[in-house]
């Protein structure tokens, strides 16, 4: 069949929850976990939908909580199999312990970690704070601006992982209740299509697989020297996956027709003196209003991250060297810091660009709307510090209290 | 872009009217964004949902402050001042109700009246106007055919539901009462 | 030796019919009725059972800790919080996967009691289609002789220490297994070195009930080191455990109970205590309380054996 002859997919207005279990389904994977928590639970609703309508064949497990969940597809992907769970939030810190072991055992596995806040202070609302709280857990961390970049990266995230020269899990990111529940029109692609881009998976030499007889062991004792070994071929795979997710994003866009710019999206990036750095949900409202900025002169730009861990700070380096000055927004915090958490990571190569000056913004914790006049606020205030203006070094947009309070 | 706020309560499928109507833009090439305001969903409790339609792709993620259109499935909420909140002039509004009184308001340019629960008793035997409102809204705004929102309808239904599921639309095509204020 | 006693141990070793895949020389305390199971068990079932295993005392043997005596099992490592969902993740994939095999999860009593019992129940309710061995020695034993749930009452450990205003442990123990049984999965049994027949027998009913699904083993496997008794005496340890009825031995097959050893004229449960030191301090009222707890398990135990009608149980497991 003349592939380019055909549709290459079919627009179906769905969630972000609904597209992340349909690239799921499209993945065809082994064994699925899965355990409710909001804003994640319509994930596992259409897998387990789709798994009674015999659409997916898979062995779905209905674990008693998220700690059996990562445990079960740890346990199933070091024995050979492809996995696929979905969590949020307090899932997330429940399985915490398994999740160090996942990455730990260097098991493939794909999990879809719908942003939630995890305060004490009950919100059951959008931040990335549970992302934050699990970063150096040894995972690649994706993170999705749309409903169809959820979808996108889902199929992405498998090549990554499953990559003979990489084996560490990956978790996509996307913002709880703004995509988990966005309905929007998604390009759902045709399974065969699917097949072919994760057929390059089949013909890579195969991982060591825990079977029966095989007298093979896995989760042993490394104290003796092994584990500095295996710690740094750890740390080594992460940073071969910052080379390998271009080359993931540059095939993908071959095949589907969409590509993103690989770790990094820039948004007219080029002739920017100004740029905004952002990631998940909130790039579509800042890409708006840059469209607006630009109108009246401002020549401003974003640069979206859809890697976070390993950090991509190659490419950010790269797209932002020489802008004047840059203004990093983070849905979350890191305590012990005043600036949030992609802000004090992008600091720490402040020498290597060539003079910007940075800002942090806070702002869309808890729910909190990034609205159109908050990134106005942003972008203003950026230029500012690119006018050589006295601006302060961090801004809680949305709770202007904080630039009153001395402490800050 | 139009954007769009629906208020109503739970259980008249609010959600689902805004749902049904991005589906149906892009079934004609344009582009549509809806999705809830955040809380706990209880039937009978307040429940609001956004949308936006346009014939661009569709990139903000905030919340709707400055509607062109409001629609409002719940009568009970035609006067509540939230409802009103932040219309621009020359604004729409769609209201079910089977009072056809017109509202006054500063902003308000237009306004279909529809008795969505009448029609969505006689045609599915049950008080869910929601897409009885569809077809209302693709006549009010006048943004939309009845096509592509009775083909949206087939994600939503299947057999007997979906076929009165289409006459409630069609019928809130029809029926809605137009009026320039 | 008599003719008799002969026979009884040609019967246990009929049941070894594959090799041992232990090294020679583990790290196990000598006398430990761990190290015992240990190599009986794939003797049993075979050596092409997976194996998983937690942080415990079986950890340095099972996961090569001591690399200069390990063993040629397939194993898995897991953490103690989520053993037996690790354990459902492998017998699931190779379900799928169309693999021949018996997973073996083999912990402690602080993993399938204590920490991990939520997943262990939760595997048992969705009846997963392996075996879950608990090897009980009343505590944690590799971090130094805790309490755990299933520590007897009055037992001393660096936990519950003797003192003052504490008689050891206060509390009564855990009956894990009956909570296993009460599952009503394919196969729930009890079984102790002292009786290696049993034992063996219930190994190989579980291996054939995992295909049905979900099978758990409660060995009551004494510790030397915790307990303070003499390293000979661990064979002897069990046999009055059984003889007390401290230790039943039963099984259920789909949560209908049976005993499988009864004891005509049982022992005073001080017959079993004198040989540990962790018993030492209890007084003849301590005494009785623990007698009382005994009596009243048994008793419930004869209750529900002698009911009549079967649990009907689905075949197969989830999905």
């Amino acid at each position: 069949m003349n592939t380019k002859a055909r549709e290459k997919s079919q627009i179906k207005v769905i969630t972000g929850n609904a597209a992340a279990a349909i690239a799921a389904k499209l993945a065809r994977p082994d064994v699925v976990a899965a355990y409710p928590i909001t804003p994640q639970t319509e994930i596992i609703e259409q897998i387990s939908q789709f798994h009674a309508n015999g659409e997916m064949d898979c062995e779905l497990i209905t674990v008693e909580g998220e700690n059996s969940a990562m445990n079960a597809v740890t346990a199933a992907c070091l024995a050979g199999g492809r996995v696929f769970t979905a969590t949020s939030s307090w899932g997330l810190a429940f399985m915490y312990d398994a999740v160090l072991a996942t990455a730990g055992a260097r098991a493939p596995v794909v999990m879809v970690n719908v942003n939630r806040e995890t305060p004490g202070i009950i919100a059951v609302s959008s931040g990335q704070q549970d992302m934050i709280s699990t970063r150096d857990a040894g995972w690649i961390f994706l993170i999705a601006e749309d409903c169809q970049e959820v979808l996108d990266l889902v199929l992405q995230a498998y090549r990554l992982a499953e990559d003979y020269d990489i084996q560490v899990p990956v978790m996509v990111h996307y913002d709880g209740f703004y995509l988990s529940y966005l309905s929007e029109g998604v390009n759902v692609p045709f399974q065969e299509d699917v097949d072919q881009f994760l057929s390059v998976l089949k013909d890579q030499p195969e991982r060591t697989k825990l079977l029966p007889g095989s007298g093979l062991g896995c989760g042993s004792h490394g104290i003796l020297g092994g584990y500095m070994e295996l710690r740094y071929k750890h740390v080594s795979a992460m940073e071969r996956a910052k080379a390998k997710f271009n080359e993931i994003d540059k095939e993908y866009e071959a095949i589907f027709g969409r590509g993103y710019g690989g770790l990094v999206e820039e948004y007219r990036m080029a002739d920017a003196d100004v740029v905004l750095v952002g990631s998940g949900s909130m790039c579509g409202t800042i890409k708006t209003v840059i469209d607006t900025k630009r109108e009246a002169g401002v020549k401003v730009g974003l640069l979206k991250m859809r890697m976070y861990r390993p950090f991509p700070s190659e490419a950010m380096i790269a797209a932002l060297k020489g802008k004047k000055a840059i203004g990093v927004v983070d849905r979350s915090l890191c305590f012990g810091f005043k600036g949030g958490p992609i802000y004090t990571e992008l600091k720490a190569f402040e020498t290597q660009l060539g003079g910007s000056k940075m800002i942090s913004f806070i702002d869309g914790i808890a729910n909190t709307d990034i609205t159109i006049t908050n990134v106005e606020q942003m972008i203003d205030t950026t230029c500012d510090l690119a006018e050589g203006k006295d601006v302060r070094e961090v801004t809680w947009v949305s709770y202007p209290e904080a630039q009153e309070d001395g402490g800050l | 872009m139009s954007e769009v706020r629906f208020h109503g309560r739970g259980g008249q499928g609010v959600v689902t009217t805004s749902k049904i109507l991005a589906n149906a833009f892009a079934r004609t090439g344009q582009f549509g964004a809806s999705f809830p305001m955040f809380g706990f969903e209880r039937r009978g409790a307040p429940v609001t949902a956004f949308g936006r339609f346009s014939d661009k792709p569709v990139r903000e993620k905030t919340q709707i402050y400055n509607p062109d259109i409001i629609v409002v499935l719940d009568p009970s909420q035609r006067n509540s001042e939230l409802v009103f909140q932040g219309l621009l002039p020359g604004g729409m509004m769609l209201l079910n109700d089977s009072d056809n009184t017109i509202i006054s308001h500063d902003n308000l340019k237009k306004m279909g009246i529809i008795d969505a629960n009448k029609i969505a008793v006689e045609e599915i035997g049950l008080v869910i106007p929601n897409t009885v409102v569809v077809g209302a809204f693709a006549r009010m705004s006048g943004l939309l055919d009845i096509e592509p929102c009775c083909d949206a309808l087939q994600d939503y239904f299947s057999g007997k539901k979906l076929t009165a599921n289409i006459v409630c639309a069609k019928r809130g095509f029809e029926e809605v009462e137009l009026f320039d204020l | 030796m008599t003719e008799k006693k002969k026979g009884k141990l040609t019967k246990v070793l009929d049941h070894l019919k594959h090799e041992d895949p232990f090294s020679k020389g583990v790290a196990f305390c000598p006398g430990c009725g761990l190290e015992l199971l240990a190599r009986f068990i794939p003797q049993v079932l075979g050596n092409d059972i997976v194996i998983t295993g937690t942080p415990s005392c079986s950890a340095p043997v099972l996961l090569g800790q001591n690399n200069q005596s390990w063993h040629k099992l397939a194993y898995y490592g897991t953490l103690m919080t989520g053993a037996a969902a690790n354990a459902t993740g492998l017998a699931r994939y190779y379900r799928k996967a169309g693999i021949d095999n018996t997973v073996v999860c083999f912990n402690g009593d602080g993993t399938a009691a204590d920490i991990g019992f939520g997943n262990l129940s939760g595997a048992a309710e969705r009846n997963e289609p392996f075996l879950y061995i608990c090897y009980d020695n009343e505590g944690y034993m590799n971090t130094g002789i805790q309490k755990s749930g299933t520590t007897p009452f009055g037992a001393t450990t660096t936990t519950t220490p003797y003192g003052k205003t504490s008689k050891g442990k206060n509390l009564r123990r855990m009956n894990l297994a009956l909570k296993m049984a009460m599952h009503k999965i394919p196969y729930a049994a009890t079984a102790t070195l002292s009786d290696l027949d049993d034992l063996a027998k219930k190994l190989l009913k579980a291996k054939e009930a995992t295909k049905r699904g979900f099978a758990f083993l409660h060995i009551f496997t004494p510790c030397t080191t915790g307990w303070g008794f003499a390293p000979e005496d661990t064979i002897e340890v069990c046999r009055r455990a059984v003889k007390t009825n401290y230790f039943p031995l039963w099984e259920a097959v789909n949560g209908k109970i049976r005993m499988t050893k009864t004891v005509k004229k049982p022992k005073p449960i001080s017959t079993y205590t004198e040989l540990s030191k962790k018993f030492v301090h209890l007084t003849k009222e301590d005494h009785q309380i623990l007698q009382d707890d005994v009596d009243y398990e048994f008793c419930m135990l004869g209750g529900l054996s002698a009911l009549e009608g079967e649990c009907q149980l689905p075949v197969s497991s989830e999905d």
